[in-house]
């Protein structure tokens, strides 16, 4: 009876596997790895920056893309501009705030095709406590037992919040902000 | 007067570049003592702007107030000029010279040290000298005051000079280089 049980729970699952994609693997990037620059227009210059500690999650299958789902977190006080006195000033409560919004997170949970057969995440970027709907782009290259992910996508600063007070004014800090990432993602599953 | 240096006066070109450099000398450390009192936000972000700028402007005049100077005669000094007096001229002209370049390319070390690059009036981007350090920044910035103090000192040498010629020898030597002064 209980091997019967067994079986039939096994047999669930494997039905609960196949109708959401049984080729779909699981990947996720290893701690340290992978870059997450910005870069922006400061003064009239354009000045770069990136994010230190960020993690990926993916999970994909070539044969089914649409189905495939990302998670990033980023823990925004890990940005770094080389000068600690713009960090601070990018931390503080008129910026990202990272005291209050710690952690800025990407969730998609359907992947789409453009029409010039690109693949793209539709998904939403919560940063700063403000919620929006995103797309970024995917470009997936098989890297050894995984992929490296790559791609870049503007957002722009004051959708999120990010720039009260003085720091709404867009002409020594530009409103638009270019992301770029390159993570290698390893099969974990 | 005309465009070109003779060797008894200073054309119109060697005046314009001389007193405009001047001009944009005291300009710069109006700004630059500005930039440094703020804290970082918008208003020192805008003086450094325009600091940079101007540094950048400065260095590109240099240039071409070095090239105009092998182009052209150099006015002599006056006949009377004691020997001590035109090595004491002579010396203080090329630091001058190295000064105009020396400030701006330490002001472009400090940003690319930083990792602020240095954008010329919001118009053109120029590339970083160096990879951003903080170590090299602080070096660069401790040079850059040293240089100015220099500038200060060998600019005042320089007009201590002019009004000797002025006011002492009663000669040209500080008339031919005023804007719209000069001998014939």
């Amino acid at each position: 009876m209980t091997n019967y049980l067994c079986l039939l729970a096994a047999a669930v699952a494997f039905a609960g596997a196949a109708a959401t994609g049984t080729g779909a693997a699981h990947y996720t990037q290893a701690p340290g790895s992978g870059s997450l620059t910005f870069s922006f227009t400061q003064a009239g210059a354009e000045n770069r920056g990136s994010f230190r500690e960020f993690a990926t999650d993916l999970t994909y299958d070539a044969n089914n893309p649409a189905a495939g789902s990302l998670k990033v977190t980023v823990q925004v006080a890990s940005l770094d501009t080389r000068d600690k006195d713009r960090d601070d000033t990018l931390a503080g409560a008129d910026l990202f705030d990272v005291k209050k919004y710690p952690t800025a997170t990407y969730v998609a949970n359907a992947f789409a095709k453009t029409a010039d057969g690109r693949l793209e995440a539709i998904g939403k970027l919560t940063l700063r406590g403000v919620t929006r709907d995103l797309r970024i782009p995917l470009n997936l290259r098989v890297a050894g037992s995984g992929y490296e992910l790559s791609g870049e996508v503007t957002v722009k600063r004051l959708d999120y919040g990010v720039g009260q007070g003085d720091w709404q004014a867009t002409d020594m800090a530009g409103n638009e902000v270019k992301l770029q990432y390159k993570v290698p993602l390893a099969r974990s599953n | 007067m005309s465009v070109r240096n003779t060797t008894r006066s200073w054309g119109s070109l060697s005046k314009a570049l001389h007193w405009i450099i001047v001009l944009l000398i005291i300009n710069q450390w109006v700004i630059g003592m500005r930039a440094d009192s703020l804290p970082l936000g918008l208003a020192k972000l805008q003086a450094l702007a325009w600091h940079k700028s101007f540094g950048i402007t400065i260095l590109a005049l240099a240039v071409v107030r070095l090239a105009w100077r092998w182009m052209n005669p150099v006015p002599d000094l006056s006949a009377e000029t004691r020997p001590w007096e035109r090595v004491l001229a002579k010396i203080s002209h090329l630091l001058l010279y190295a000064l105009i370049f020396a400030l701006p390319l330490t002001g472009w070390l400090m940003s690319s040290a930083k990792n602020y690059p240095v954008s010329w009036f919001g118009l053109v981007q120029l590339p970083d000298l160096v990879a951003p350090g903080e170590a090299l920044f602080q070096q660069m910035r401790g040079l850059h005051h040293k240089l100015f103090a220099a500038l200060v000192a060998v600019a005042g040498l320089h007009i201590a000079g002019a009004l000797k010629h002025h006011f002492i020898d009663r000669n040209d030597v500080l008339k031919r280089m005023l804007p719209f002064g000069g001998v014939k």
